[in-house]
């Protein structure tokens, strides 16, 4: 299975401590400062557990969304990914917690906000490559499972499937360690090196 | 294998042909214009017939608030249409002609809303579905998986006929003189693709009504409006319809006019054929501002255009699809789930009574109701379509609609289930109150999407919301109400004519800044079809709107006379009172004073005009000869598939049916209601083309038209075809269409510059 349209969701730790509306203001500071990368904004505030505040770009979009009322960072990949399904979950995992470590640290948020990184979900945006059911989940466990291994440093960790066959597939990574996203961002890179 | 022809595989049979046809040429069609075959206005014209559209920013840049940015689009020069980057996302506008929905249909409706848009399902004030930030490459796939679901996006946009509407209470209402649902359904279908209707200079909108007092059909502002009636002929009763034309929103408002006080059912649809051919025709093609309907009928009068429209009427062929389905129109009868209980005195949920209040309509047939399901601004997400299908599937069959008021309408719920129902909605964030009142206000996609747009109309209309359903236990009944409407400019989509309360964007320079502001226009009437449009007041700075809406719904409360409308209040204190009393909220503080002032709703940048572009509302204006000669480029295209898939003679067929096709292409310049006989096209292509020397070229002499002769007469011989015939049949047929292309060009230029000269004739005259 060549896995592309690679989504990844991190949580936000107190997600009562912030509102979606400041995101407008934080993503167009980001399209300001980006020079064309990023086309435009959704706002969908307004939709009860929906994708929140959207910055569309014609590689990734990039979401604080709160779909399935859980507030979180969401990093969809659109445009295909080179390498094996290994290097493009790293990649994938890796572009969304550097825009996780980008928010911590907008000075509008005076610091509330903060990713647990001890849970992620991950979702294939792709029903025809990788439909919702064990099939796929065989074809990319191995994949997945050395990434979250690099990931939470050897810890223990969970994966569950979607039960809805009719949702995309989608594993959520669970680890009873708590991690902070410069941690796992730091365990991503020393695999590298 | 690409995605869309693994989906192909993959669905199979469950892609009803003539769609699934309709998809590959215009996966052709995309192909051959990444090849830079097809010129982009024709391509533009194409996508928008199938329900792509242009999105803002999708020129390339955006005024970021500090600059003007260029987009960083990977398209090396590609475009989609005039200033139209390819890779730029686009709109989908999928058609759902008179919303009628089955949970199935919103699955898929969901899912592809995930796949590839940003999640969410938006349904338009006329009864489409809209997603946004879809890449091109991927709307053949998306067209398919509707397509198995019997969706179909084709003249969603355009200069064609657009979704035929209903009143979503069709065949549930109390009011009503017949249910017009099978009426709208067969008019969809007969017009849609109908040859008689691809050759308009603007689009047409079609709504049907089945009663006259309501506003749920809103006829009186289409393009062509049928309100259901009875009328009594030698005793029986018969069906038919009171019949409207020439309505119509946008900068220039019409309200319909009468056309026919009883047309019979069996003349519907010929009588829309009759007008589609003479709008064809004769409406105005050149100047856009002025090529709907509504303005041929107001140069011809009323009368005039009457009459010639019975005169073509008459000389139409007679078509089983007339009436054919009349036979069974008495038997499309919706099911219910369960049986008709009333709500009995059970316990009701926390809020249920506010809902009921609101959101519920208690059906004709004793013991039903149709339950709204109210869409903030008119959006729904993936979760929320896929949990509304289930509770669809517990509650109704397939008797769901969308509505006019961007909202979802259950019908044939039982009315014990309400409650149960209610407590079903309220998990997934669809249970809110207040649908069809001053809170559920409607908006168009204004400045967050629309290349057209002024000012936030979302933005806005969110505003109000917000503000409104917080104080709305407070309001008083006759506010509750009123209907408020935006629109980001002044075509109307937001149908802010037709509110109580309407405004649109504009925009006004205060010392040297561009300040978004909206027109407030007070007292449209809704009810009646839309009986009356509203009355423009004067210009206020968006941040100021809320208070207009409070200033003015205080007023009414204070002064209204008992049982007075507001539409009666407005006209009662007069315009210049109205203007009087928000005179002090035109005024826009200065800039260091007031910044917000200075920036749009839910938009941080400074505002700016600089991202306007040029809108798709009114398509690009392709003449049926240049569709066709593209047509007879993909036909070539699929003759040259054939040949490098090995079977030389369906190439050499497909290639002789191109060059029919061009020839047809011109034919259609000189005769539009040429046959699609290959015989009959050659004879008068000939006749007309070679005969007269039309077709020659200056070097070549005759010589191509002669490849389109020396093509029929092989194919008539039933010798075998070796390989190197079949290219070279191949490589005549290219130039044959080339040579047709200029031809066309040459025939184009020449009926230009006699357009020119005529128009030019009186001014001559007059000096």
């Amino acid at each position: 299975m060549n896995l592309q349209k690679i989504n990844v969701k991190f949580f936000v730790a107190d997600p009562g401590a912030v509102q979606l509306e400041p995101f407008v203001g934080i993503f167009n500071s980001w399209i300001q400062a980006a020079d064309g990368e990023y086309y435009d904004l959704a706002d969908y505030s307004h939709v009860p557990d929906g994708p929140g505040i959207l910055l569309i770009a014609h590689e990734a979009n990039i979401s604080m969304d709160n779909s399935g009322n859980e507030l979180g960072l969401l990093y969809n990949r659109k445009q295909p990914l080179e390498g094996s399904n290994r290097e493009k979950l790293r990649r994938a995992f890796a572009a969304a917690l550097q825009y996780c470590r980008r928010i911590e640290a907008e000075s509008v948020l005076e610091g509330r906000l903060h990713f647990r990184g001890g849970e992620a979900l991950v979702l294939i945006n792709d029903r025809l490559l990788a439909p919702n059911t064990e099939e796929t989940l065989g074809a990319i466990r191995a994949d997945v499972e050395d990434l979250v291994r690099t990931l939470y440093a050897g810890s223990e960790f969970s994966l569950q499937r979607e039960q809805d066959p009719r949702k995309r597939f989608g594993l959520r990574i669970k680890t009873p360690v708590s991690f902070d996203v410069a941690t796992l961002l730091k365990n991503m890179e020393s695999s590298v090196n | 294998m690409s995605e869309s022809a693994q989906w192909k595989e993959k669905l199979g049979s469950r892609i009803p042909s003539d769609l699934g046809r309709e998809i590959d040429i215009f996966e052709t069609q995309i192909e051959l214009r990444k090849q830079g075959k097809i010129d982009e206005r024709v391509f533009a014209e194409t996508r928008l017939r199938r329900g792509i559209y242009g999105q803002r920013y999708d020129n390339g840049q955006r005024h970021d608030g500090q600059k003007i940015q260029k987009l960083r689009l990977p398209s090396a020069g590609l475009t989609k249409g005039p200033e139209t980057i390819w890779d730029a996302p686009g709109m989908m506008r999928i058609k759902i002609p008179f919303g009628g929905l089955n949970p199935e249909q919103m699955e898929a409706l969901a899912d592809l809303s995930e796949e590839y848009a940003d999640g969410i399902s938006h349904v338009t004030t006329r009864q489409d579905i809209q997603y946004h930030f879809v890449h091109i490459e991927d709307t053949a796939s998306l067209m398919r998986r509707l397509a198995a679901v019997d969706i179909t996006t084709r003249e969603a946009c355009g200069n064609v006929v657009r979704n035929v509407t209903a009143c979503p209470l069709a065949g549930v209402c109390r009011d009503e003189v017949f249910d017009v649902t099978p009426y709208a359904k067969a008019c969809s279908k007969f017009l849609l693709g109908h040859p008689d209707t691809q050759d308009f200079g603007r689009k047409f909108k079609v709504a049907f009504s089945g009663c006259a007092q309501h506003p749920c059909g809103l006829t009186s502002m289409h393009d062509l409006g049928a309100i259901a009636k009875m009328e009594s002929h030698n005793g029986v009763e018969r069906r038919g319809f009171e019949f409207y034309v020439g309505g119509g929103l946008g900068a220039v408002p019409y309200k319909a006019q009468l056309f026919n006080s009883f047309l019979p059912e069996e003349e519907f649809l010929p009588m829309a054929q009759a007008i589609a051919r003479v709008f064809a025709r004769l409406g105005e093609k050149r100047n856009r501002a002025r090529a709907r309907i509504k303005f041929l009928i107001a140069n011809l009068g009323i009368e005039k255009f009457r009459e010639m429209v019975l005169e073509e009427r008459e000389k139409l062929t007679a078509d089983p699809q007339w009436t054919d389905y009349l036979h069974d129109v008495r038997l499309q009868v919706e099911n219910p789930l369960k049986g008709g209980t009333a709500l009995n005195g059970g316990e009701r949920p926390d809020g249920f009574n506010a809902w009921y209040a609101t959101n519920v309509y208690r059906q004709r047939q004793r013991g039903y109701a149709a339950a709204t399901i109210t869409l903030p601004l008119g959006d729904i997400t993936a979760d929320q379509l896929r949990a509304l299908a289930d509770i669809a599937r517990c509650f109704v069959k397939e008797t769901i609609r969308t509505t006019v008021e961007q909202n979802i309408l259950l019908r044939w719920v039982s009315e014990t289930d309400l409650p149960e129902l209610y407590t079903a909605l309220k998990p997934i964030g669809l249970a809110e109150p207040n649908a069809g009142t001053i809170v559920d206000v409607t908006a168009c996609p204004g400045t967050d999407t629309c290349k057209l747009g002024i000012a936030s109309s979302r933005g806005l209309a969110k505003e109000l919301r917000q503000r409104l359903s917080e104080k709305n236990f407070q309001l008083d009944q006759a506010v509750k109400d009123l209907r408020i409407k935006v629109s980001g400019c002044f075509n109307s989509c937001g149908q802010h004519h037709i509110a109580d309360i309407g405004f649109y964007g504009i925009s006004r320079n205060i010392n040297g800044y561009t300040v978004p502001h909206f027109q407030v226009m007070l007292g449209g009437k809704f009810k009646d079809n839309a009986g009356a449009y509203g009355l423009a007041i004067g210009a206020v700075p968006s941040k100021r709107i809320p208070e207009v809406v409070t200033r003015v719904t205080d007023r009414y409360v204070a002064e209204r006379q008992k049982g007075e409308s507001f539409q009666d209040f407005i006209s009662r204190i007069g315009k210049k009172e109205t203007k009087a009393m928000l005179d002090d909220l035109t005024k826009v503080p200065a800039h260091d004073i007031a910044p917000a002032f200075y920036s749009d709703w839910g938009d941080p940048r400074e505002f700016t005009l600089n991202d306007m572009g040029v809108g798709e509302c009114a398509g690009e204006v392709v003449s049926q000869a240049q569709f066709t000669l593209a047509a007879s480029e993909r036909e070539l295209f699929e003759a040259q598939i054939w040949f490098d898939s090995g079977d030389v003679k369906k190439a050499v067929t497909t290639a002789y049916g191109a060059m029919v096709r061009a020839a047809q292409a011109l034919v259609k310049m000189q005769n539009y209601d040429v046959s699609n006989d290959d015989e009959a096209v050659v004879a008068e292509f000939r006749q007309r083309f070679c005969d007269t020397q039309l077709f020659y070229d200056k070097y070549a002499g005759s010589s191509f038209a002669d490849h389109l002769f020396k093509a029929r007469d092989a194919l008539k011989q039933a010798n075998g075809v070796d390989k190197g015939v079949a290219l070279r049949r191949l490589q005549e047929a290219q130039l044959f269409i080339d040579a047709a292309h200029s031809c066309y060009n040459k025939l184009s230029a020449t009926e230009s510059s006699e357009r020119a000269s005529d128009a030019a004739q009186p001014e001559a005259r007059g000096t």
